[in-house]
């Protein structure tokens, strides 16, 4: 049901003119996308800071609290503009990313990271008063920032592997797989067999 | 200096052989050189946006630019050699591409600033150096390493 309504509104937006014109455009998609990978460097690197700091591996001199919150507006700034992005470029090819694997995995990584966010920091804010200016944090909240690290790191592999065709509707695939990517008419197609 | 005889033996060697026959290899290691630029732009970010009183300007600034080198470094090399994988692919094609090489240009300044100019500077007391210097030394290094990454990604369009 879910991956009907899903290709059902990918195929609504892929009606749009200015999804074609994206799509098609010779320089627009391209500098779309540069804006993209060069804001996911803004956002990850002050992540990577803040995250480095919270292992214990990076300004052991400086309290984390400081490091966090002085980075945190860069960081949403990078993380909108890449989110922005991102929906242009979702808007561009609607059909075949919403029935690419590697998107569906990357989207659930996505919210994992950001719930991984919203609990790391609450955790931090809960505790910082009792560590803040330790070189090294508590084992909660290094386990939280290498999370972030992991669950960031995957969001790139599966943002890079978008672009492989290992897995689309028109390969032959088992029906698990299919129903994973989405393949709604394959899907169909193998239940009558 | 010719550097063909270099490509076209990049293209034949081991790394080659790997890169062409293992696509999810390439993805990770491109994975890799992803989050080797990111920690390197971040590092550069924070340093430079320091040194331009934007960013964590309750520390001082020796301590930030100090405690970003070390993975400027880690991030430069995670780029370079993951990178020089990458390019075995498709190393030939890289050869006759003009945005490679504007990159590998960038990268070469952007390498020879950081050590040769940027750090020397820096390690002194920052109190001393003229603020105009230190703004434009700054802005400079973020330009340069903008140069790096968005040439980086015209590769593939070119």
């Amino acid at each position: 049901m879910l991956n009907e309504w899903l290709l059902a509104l990918a195929q609504y937006l892929d009606t749009h003119s200015w999804s074609t014109q994206i799509h098609e455009s010779i320089y627009l998609y391209a500098w779309i996308e540069t804006t993209h990978v060069l804001t996911l460097m803004v956002f990850l690197g002050m992540l990577f800071v803040i995250d480095l700091r919270m292992l214990g591996l990076a300004f052991p001199n400086v309290r984390a609290s400081t490091i966090a919150e002085r980075l945190d507006k860069p960081m949403m700034i990078g993380l909108a503009l890449m989110v922005i992005t991102g929906l242009l470029l979702y808007y561009a090819i609607p059909v075949r990313t919403t029935q690419s694997l590697w998107f569906r995995i990357k989207v659930v990584l996505l919210v994992l990271a950001a719930i991984n966010a919203f609990a790391f920091r609450a955790r931090m804010q809960a505790s910082v008063g009792t560590w803040d200016s330790d070189p090294r944090p508590p084992r909660h909240i290094r386990w939280g920032a290498g999370a972030s690290l992991a669950l960031w790191a995957g969001v790139v592999v599966t943002g890079r592997t978008i672009a492989y065709d290992w897995f689309d509707c028109h390969k032959e695939l088992p029906f698990a797989m299919y129903w994973a990517a989405g393949c709604v008419d394959e899907m169909a197609a193998l239940a009558s067999e | 200096m010719d550097l063909y005889p270099f490509f076209d033996w990049l293209d034949t060697s081991l790394l080659a052989d790997i890169s062409k026959a293992y696509g999810g290899v390439f993805a990770v290691v491109q994975m890799f050189h992803l989050l080797g630029m990111s920690l390197l732009g971040g590092m550069v970010l924070v340093g430079d946006l320091r040194l331009l009183n934007l960013v964590m300007t309750d520390t001082a600034s020796n301590i930030v630019i100090q405690n970003t080198q070390k993975w400027f470094g880690v991030g430069l090399v995670t780029m370079v050699i993951s990178g020089i994988f990458m390019s075995s692919a498709v190393s030939l094609k890289l050869y006759y591409n003009e945005m490679f090489w504007a990159k590998m240009a960038a990268l070469s300044v952007g390498i020879v600033f950081f050590y040769f100019v940027r750090r020397p500077l820096l390690s002194g007391p920052h109190e001393a150096i003229n603020p105009r210097v230190m703004n434009l030394m700054a802005i400079t290094s973020i330009a340069i390493w903008f140069t790096v990454a968005a040439s980086g990604r015209w590769i593939g369009f070119s």
